[in-house]
């Protein structure tokens, strides 16, 4: 997979966007075959050694500490999730940054129960970032949020990218995948059904089957609609 | 821990540090006021509870891991302060020992135990506690049935113990604040809140709750054993009965679940009322626990910490000028509160 890219997986309910991502992140054990990060076999890790070498994910069913301060939040992240931080006002402080950078620093002393949907989908994104990941898997951020959230949201993950670290990103909405992802795979059934550019896959008859049924693909010139 | 939604005012923080220690200066004055031996022994008693009462906030309250086991703790800090006392060992010394012992059986037990989560957590550590139980009622080390005596070859001072246990209280109380303001605490909080996103962000919520397992473990064990020196005859169906690790787990419910100062007060409200419930209600006083315990948790899971706090800030609020967001806030800290504690 190549850095600093954002690659992005789409197909439909059941494909096993989300079961790829744990298992990439630690939290599931992969029945068969072995995942590489960078040469290393990490293979059966468990996820609070992977996200010390550089693995974070965010949940599509957000799961902040509702009892704690979004700052709280955070700094669990930047204290636990990160090497070089041992001091907890090193660690505050950064948790401090990732917020400003996130535009979350005016909820800092929030409870992280009374925020809103958005906010605690940006919190989860908030709570990856601050352990400094190489890679970030992104599962669903846009999900239940507005047109122009979601467009912040994407304006984010280009900026993310732009610093350097390399995104996996899952979406169900298509026309978010396709606007943001420098790489696009499409997943059917736990099986790579196509990958490529966005331009590429949009016009890919198998993957216009899978989401669209036989008689789309038969119809001339149709092509998922972006 | 709602208190760091509000910032305190610098009035705050200084009572925060002051209330204490007049306190304990309070408790350290009380037995040259005059007080009749009885009354020393009630505090003494009050001030082993309040003790054990934090230990076993640092596992239910903190970190959410709610056990019916900690008889096994107190009973074997109890024996071991029992039997080093008894071979001549200095008291203070096997009082380390008391500490030390149940931290190691606190960890093997929860290597299996911890395994499990939520209620199949809480099951699993009745079954150790009862097995715990019958087997020391059955080893001759401990007596058994009959019970074991202890011989201390020094005089008997009630004010020795009495300043024994409340050393051993107020540090409880110093390493619990310690703890949560770590990094070691917040780890801990996480946990409680959910334990697969803590793993997630680099928490090893496996090894932080073995960890805080065994001190938890400590702090009961050394209660036990500072009981057993001054009781000076102990048995295992009291010091290991299931009644034990129920009264363990009450004093914090009763104060107020997760906080410091509630564990305390629960020990101190638990320590004064339970012998006068026990001598009125020989055999309803534990109905009466069962009930109380119900009703806490269904109307005022914070317990009576949460209650105060409630109040006090009613009372702050201007009249007509009550922060709905503020009350809002509060109801939905509670809701999961309870939820985070199973």
């Amino acid at each position: 997979m190549p850095e600093q890219q954002i690659y992005g997986f789409i197909g439909p309910n059941g494909a096993g966007k989300t079961t790829l991502f744990s298992m990439i992140a630690g939290s599931l054990q992969p029945s068969a075959g072995h995942i590489r990060s960078r040469g290393k076999d990490v293979t059966g890790s468990r996820p609070f050694r992977l996200v010390k070498s550089g693995i974070a994910r965010t949940h599509q069913i957000v799961c902040p500490f509702r009892a704690m301060t979004v700052l709280e939040n955070v700094q669990v992240a930047s204290h636990f999730g990160r090497k070089d931080i041992t001091r907890t006002a090193a660690a505050r402080d950064y948790a401090r940054q990732v917020l400003a950078r996130l535009g979350l620093d005016r909820l800092a002393d929030t409870l992280a129960a009374n925020i809103s949907l958005g906010d605690q989908k940006r919190l989860e994104l908030a709570r990856a970032l601050a352990t400094d990941p190489e890679l970030l898997l992104c599962d669903e951020i846009c999900g239940g949020l507005s047109p122009t959230e979601t467009r912040a949201m994407l304006d984010l993950l280009r900026r993310i990218r732009q610093q350097g670290t390399t995104i996996m990103y899952v979406e169900h909405d298509v026309k978010a995948i396709m606007a943001v992802c420098d790489h696009v795979m499409v997943l059917n059934y736990g099986q790579k059904l196509a990958e490529g550019k966005p331009q590429e896959i949009q016009n890919d008859p198998a993957v216009i089957e899978a989401y669209l049924g036989k008689a789309g693909s038969e119809k001339k010139g149709s092509r998922i609609v972006a | 821990m709602s208190t760091a939604v509000f910032a305190p005012s610098r009035l705050e923080a200084r009572a925060r540090v002051l209330l204490p220690l007049l306190l304990l200066a309070v408790l350290a004055l009380l037995p040259t006021a005059g007080l009749t031996p009885n009354m020393v022994r009630l505090l003494f008693i009050t001030l082993v509870w309040v003790t054990s009462s934090l230990g076993w906030n640092l596992l239910g309250g903190f970190t959410g891991q709610v056990s019916f086991g900690f008889a096994v703790f107190y009973g074997l800090g109890a024996y071991t302060a029992a039997l080093m006392i008894d071979r001549g060992v200095n008291p203070y010394l096997s009082f380390v020992a008391a500490g030390l012992i149940p931290a190691v059986a606190a960890v093997f037990i929860g290597l299996p135990t911890f395994r499990l989560r939520g209620p199949y957590f809480a099951i699993a550590t009745i079954g150790v506690s009862e097995a715990t139980r019958v087997i020391m009622n059955n080893l001759a080390i401990t007596g058994g049935a009959s019970g074991f005596r202890i011989m201390e070859h020094r005089p008997f001072r009630q004010v020795e113990h009495y300043y024994t246990a409340l050393a051993m209280a107020a540090l409880a109380v110093a390493a619990s604040f310690l703890i949560v303001h770590s990094k070691f605490g917040m780890g801990l909080r996480a946990i409680k809140q959910d334990e697969d996103a803590a793993a997630d962000l680099g928490v090893n919520p496996y090894a932080y709750k073995l960890a805080i397992h065994a001190v938890a473990a400590a702090f009961t064990g050394i209660a036990g054993g500072v009981f057993a020196r001054y009781a000076a005859f102990i048995y295992p169906q009291g010091v290991f009965a299931f009644q034990t690790s129920v009264y363990i787990l009450l004093m914090p419910v009763i104060g107020g679940i997760g906080t410091v100062w509630g564990a305390v007060l629960g020990g101190i409200i638990f320590g004064v009322v339970e012998e006068q419930l026990v001598a009125s209600f020989p055999q309803l006083h534990l109905l009466l626990y069962g009930s109380l315990l119900i009703l806490i948790i269904l109307a005022e899971p914070g317990g009576l910490v949460g209650l105060l706090g409630k109040l006090f800030r009613r009372l702050r609020t201007p009249k007509g000028k009550d922060g709905d967001t503020d009350s809002g806030g509060r109801k939905a800290d509670q809701v999961f509160r309870r939820a985070g504690c199973g």
